[in-house]
């Protein structure tokens, strides 16, 4: 019996002695990483390409300070809104012309989808609102769609969700949640892939 | 990691590569008997006398007896790139711009992938192509996508040639191309030393030093390697013009290609091409060693894991979830 205990001893020795020595000749890249705190000035880096596209400083931050954010406001077509939302009565005519015939509303749970209320300010047409009230600027949607997919917005901010505009270098910008998602149908469509694959040789 | 550090490794590498490389001694004991034809054995085709000027074949002939790159000066680095530049010209009737530009301080490139976002649009396959110069004839493609079910996580469970619409419901899209291993095994590989790791961590070929040998493609454990059967075929007018001595360049026939997470770009701050062209943001890359990047905070904040970790080759791309 006792016999059997030390050469159980002997051989978990061995093993936690085999484990060991493995561990210190196979480090890893990831421990590398994690010493890396020095802070690196992204802005050292010469780009030869720069953001195009309108964008406009977040009112969030990130884990580095200040970014950008591609704008909405240049993109909706019929901005501003108030140009039409006046109190002046619409005829029919002009009705069928300019509302929203061609929005579908694919937003929510399927019982319980939103309404265009829900996240279009009521009466200030130029701006949306979010629950508490607040006025919410096109440019700055994330404020309003965070309420919800706050999980998501979490992670744009900290750049798991999304993208950065161009350059991996360079002041930050991104994309906004609307560069990307249609919001009255945020889900992507389904579609034919851009191309297909051969056989590996 | 320091310059230092990074000086130093250099320094063992060159010692290393002079030592063993006797292809070059080789060469030259056989050039002096074989004058003539080794011109022509440059480009793989014996081009007829009247079509290659002088200066072509000048050119060629300089070509053929370059270094290996990571053994030369500044200088000669200009130089070579200024004769293919050249030669692109003279051959192609083709203005290319290519660079030698070095890997920046400070900065240590990754990837990350997630798998919850992903859903098999493939456009950063053809972004790929056409960034990279890859062959339109073969349909050479360095990504591939594999179509998964739910619950697996090696791809080649899953399948790599799908043709449908996508996505398909309860099935998940996982990318493969170079992981840019740290402990890249296809390097230890190559008897020519025609492939190595930049102290960036970008695994490159030296396409004018790679003998099509394809022990690399053999060592990699994952979907990184493609040897070319042909010299490239692009339509000119997509010829993607700037171009890098180890990256996009167009490759001679029969040698090795691979990512090179687009060195041409990332170079000089700009996203690779598959990450600029992911409609649904799937693909995160920046500087590992910058605490405050994307990929830190995937790192640090999500689930992540690498393929075959086992192995210790220590990819420097990732995968998430959600
Ligand atoms: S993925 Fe393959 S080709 Fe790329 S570095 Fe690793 S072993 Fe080499
Ligand atoms: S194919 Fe080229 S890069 Fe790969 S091992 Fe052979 S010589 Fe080296």
């Amino acid at each position: 019996m006792t016999k059997l205990n030390y050469s159980c001893l002997f051989l978990l020795f061995f093993v936690g002695l085999s484990h060991s020595l493995g561990a210190a000749s196979e480090k890893s890249i990831v421990d590398e990483i994690k010493n890396a705190e020095d802070r690196f000035d992204n802005r050292s880096v010469p780009l030869v390409e720069q953001v195009v596209d309108e964008a406009v400083l977040a009112k969030e931050e990130y884990q580095g300070g200040s970014f950008r954010v591609l704008a909405r406001k240049a993109k909706i077509e019929r901005y501003k809104c108030s140009s039409c939302h006046t109190d002046k009565p619409v005829t029919a005519q002009q009705g069928a012309l300019l509302t929203h015939g061609d929005i579908i509303l694919e937003h929510g749970s399927e019982d319980q989808g939103l309404s265009c209320i829900d996240c279009h300010h009521p009466q200030d047409r130029d701006y949306l609102e979010d629950k508490k009230g607040r006025k919410i600027d096109f440019d700055h949607s994330y404020q309003l769609c965070g309420q919800c997919h706050f999980r998501q917005k979490r992670d744009w901010l900290g750049g798991a969700h999304g993208k950065r505009v161009v350059n991996w270098a360079g002041e930050r910008t991104v994309y906004n949640c609307t560069t990307c998602h249609n919001p009255h149908s945020p889900r992507f469509e389904k579609r034919f892939p851009a191309t297909y694959s051969v056989e590996l040789d | 990691m320091s310059s230092k550090k990074i000086k130093n490794k250099e320094i063992r590498a060159a010692s290393l590569l002079e030592k063993k490389s006797t292809r070059r001694n080789f060469l030259k004991g056989l050039s002096i008997a074989a004058a003539a034809g080794s011109a022509a054995l440059t480009t793989g085709c014996i081009p007829a006398a009247d079509a290659a000027s002088t200066e072509e074949l000048k050119l060629r002939w300089q070509e053929f007896f370059k270094k290996n790159y990571r053994l030369m000066t500044q200088e000669e680095k200009d130089a070579t790139v200024a004769r293919l530049e050249r030669l692109s010209k003279l051959n192609a009737n083709l203005d290319v711009q290519m660079g030698s530009y070095p890997p920046l301080d400070g900065v240590l490139y990754g990837y990350a992938f997630n798998i919850t976002r992903c859903e098999g649009f493939m456009e950063c396959v053809t972004a790929c192509v056409k960034e990279n110069n890859l062959d339109r004839k073969t349909n050479t493609q360095y990504i591939r996508i594999f179509e998964m079910e739910p619950g697996q996580l090696d791809p080649s469970t899953g399948d790599g040639q799908y043709y449908h619409e996508v996505p398909v419901d309860n099935k998940f899209y996982m990318g493969t191309q170079c992981f840019h291993c740290e402990k890249a095994p296809c390097t230890k590989a190559c008897p020519t030393k025609a492939t190595w790791k930049e102290p960036d961590g970008i695994v490159v070929v030296d396409y004018d030093w790679c003998i099509g040998c394809r022990y690399c493609q053999a060592a990699c454990p994952y979907y990184g390697r493609r040897f070319n059967w042909g010299k490239p075929e692009i339509p000119k007018e997509e010829v993607t013009r700037r171009q890098h001595y180890l990256g996009n360049r167009i490759r001679p026939m029969g040698k090795m290609e691979k990512c090179t997470f687009c060195i041409q770009r990332t170079r000089k701050g700009r996203l690779p091409a598959c990450v600029e062209a992911c409609p649904t943001g799937a693909r995160v890359f920046g500087n590992l060693l910058d605490p405050e990047s994307e990929i830190r905070y995937v790192l640090k904040h999500k689930k992540v894991f690498r393929m075959k970790e086992e192995l210790g080759t220590d990819p420097k791309f990732w995968y998430f979830i959600d």
